[in-house]
C-alpha cells in the first residue's frame, strides 16, 4: 500500500502553487475520503525552506478516488 | 614540412591533411573545400547542429555521450524531414528536473516555449522521468487549439515501464469529451485517440507496456496508432474540435484538473503535426537510436 502525507486544509492552501524542488511544484490532491494529501516524493525531495514541515507529515495509506470516465 | 599543429601543410609529405597552411585557422569542423590537399576526403568531427547545441547549452548537458545522442537525434529528425513537424520534443536527458524540462524544439525556459512544469511526485534519473501514479503530472503549456490542426496531429510517449493501468501517459480532454491521449497498456490493450471521442473498443492488444507509442491523425476520418515503428491500429473515427487546454505528460488534463495518473517512466515524448506512415516508421528509428546510445532502450 502506498503511503502519502496527510495535510490539513490550511496546510493544503499553503502548499498549492509553491515549489518543492527546482522546476517542481506541490500538488495536493484529495483521496477517496476527501483527505488532502501529498506524495512521499514531495515530502522527501522538498528543498524549499518555507515548507520544511512537510517532512514531518503523518503518513496514511493512499486510497485514490475512482478515476473519472471514461477511464473506469 | 609539417606544421607545428602536427596536421600538415599540404606539402609533398602530406597528401591527406587537415591544415590549410602554416597559420592554419581551420578547425575540425571545416568543410572539405577548405582543406589544403585536394584529395582530402576526411573532414574531421562533424559540427554540432545549432538546434542541438541550443538545447545542450540551455539544459547544461555536459556528458559527451548525451551531447552526441542529442545531436544525432536532431540530425536524424531533420534528415527524415520530421523536425519541422514537431512542436514539442522532450528527450528527458540529463537526469534532473532542470534538464528534463526543456523542449528540444525550442529550449527557452519559458511557458511559450512549451517547457515542462513538473507537479506532484516525480523521480528523475538518467533513464527518464517517472511519475508516481498518485499525483504527478507535467504541464507542457502546449494548447492544441492554439498550436495544432484538428486533422493533423500526433503525440508520442516512450514508456520504460511494463505496467497495466487505467491511466493516461500523455493527453488531454476537451469540455465536449474529445480526447487526445495515449494509454500504453490497460487491460492488455494500447489505446490512443487524437481529437475524437473515447471509444475503448477502438484499440489494439498489447501485452507489454514498454515501448514507443504514437497516436497520429492525418485526416478528418484517419487516425492510426503505432508501437515501435509498426502500425498496430487504424481507425476512421471522425475528428472533433481540439481541446482548449494544455497537454499533460504523466496524466490526463481532464478539462482542467489532472486525473488518470500514470506510473510509467517516460524517456521521450512529443507533440506535433500528423505524420505519414514513412515518417512514423522513421520517427521510431530515430528515437530508438537515441535511446540505444543512452543505453536505456526497451
Amino acid at each position: 500500500m502506498i503511503q502519502v502525507g496527510l495535510l490539513t486544509e490550511v496546510q493544503k492552501d499553503e502548499l498549492q502553487g509553491q515549489w518543492y524542488a527546482p522546476d517542481s511544484y506541490f500538488n495536493p490532491i484529495q483521496d477517496v475520503n476527501d483527505n488532502w494529501i501529498i506524495s512521499q516524493e514531495e515530502m522527501q525531495q522538498n528543498v524549499n525552506p518555507s515548507f520544511d514541515w512537510v517532512r514531518d507529515l503523518p503518513l496514511i495509506p493512499y486510497e485514490p478516488k475512482p478515476t473519472p470516465p471514461p477511464f473506469k | 614540412m609539417a606544421n607545428s599543429n602536427g596536421w600538415g601543410d599540404g606539402a609533398s609529405n602530406n597528401n591527406i591533411g587537415w591544415g590549410k597552411g602554416a597559420d592554419n585557422a581551420i578547425g575540425w569542423g571545416s568543410i572539405q573545400a577548405d582543406s589544403w590537399a585536394g584529395a582530402t576526403d576526411i573532414v574531421g568531427t562533424p559540427a554540432v547542429d545549432p538546434d542541438a547545441q541550443a538545447f545542450i547549452t540551455a539544459a547544461a548537458i555536459t556528458d559527451p555521450t548525451q551531447q552526441s545522442a542529442i545531436n544525432t537525434l536532431v540530425t536524424n529528425l531533420k534528415g527524415y524531414n520530421i523536425w519541422t513537424k514537431m512542436k514539442a520534443l522532450y528527450p528527458f536527458v540529463g537526469g534532473t528536473s532542470s534538464t528534463h524540462k526543456f523542449n528540444l524544439k525550442d529550449p527557452r525556459n519559458l511557458d511559450a516555449a512549451f517547457r515542462l512544469v513538473f507537479n506532484g511526485g516525480w523521480t528523475h534519473s538518467s533513464t527518464g522521468a517517472t511519475p508516481n501514479g498518485t499525483n504527478a503530472y507535467a504541464d507542457t503549456k502546449l494548447n492544441p487549439l492554439l498550436t495544432l490542426s484538428q486533422n493533423s496531429t500526433h503525440i508520442s510517449f516512450y514508456s520504460r515501464t511494463n505496467t497495466d493501468g487505467n491511466t493516461s501517459d500523455i493527453g488531454l480532454k476537451s469540455t465536449g469529451s474529445g480526447y487526445t491521449m495515449i494509454q500504453a497498456k490497460y487491460s492488455n490493450v494500447f489505446t490512443a485517440h487524437v481529437n475524437e471521442f473515447y471509444v475503448f473498443a477502438d484499440h489494439s492488444s498489447n501485452t507489454n507496456g514498454q515501448g514507443f507509442y504514437v497516436g497520429n491523425r492525418t485526416g478528418a476520418s484517419v487516425r492510426n496508432n503505432w508501437k515501435n515503428g509498426s502500425k498496430v491500429h487504424t481507425s476512421s473515427s471522425p475528428s472533433q474540435t481540439q481541446a482548449n487546454f494544455n497537454f499533460f505528460v504523466g496524466a490526463l488534463n481532464n478539462a482542467g484538473p489532472a486525473s488518470a495518473y500514470s506510473n510509467r517512466q517516460c524517456a521521450f515524448a512529443s507533440i506535433g503535426d500528423g505524420l505519414t506512415d514513412a515518417e512514423s516508421a522513421n520517427f521510431y528509428t530515430a528515437v530508438q537510436a537515441f535511446q540505444t546510445t543512452l543505453n536505456r532502450n526497451v
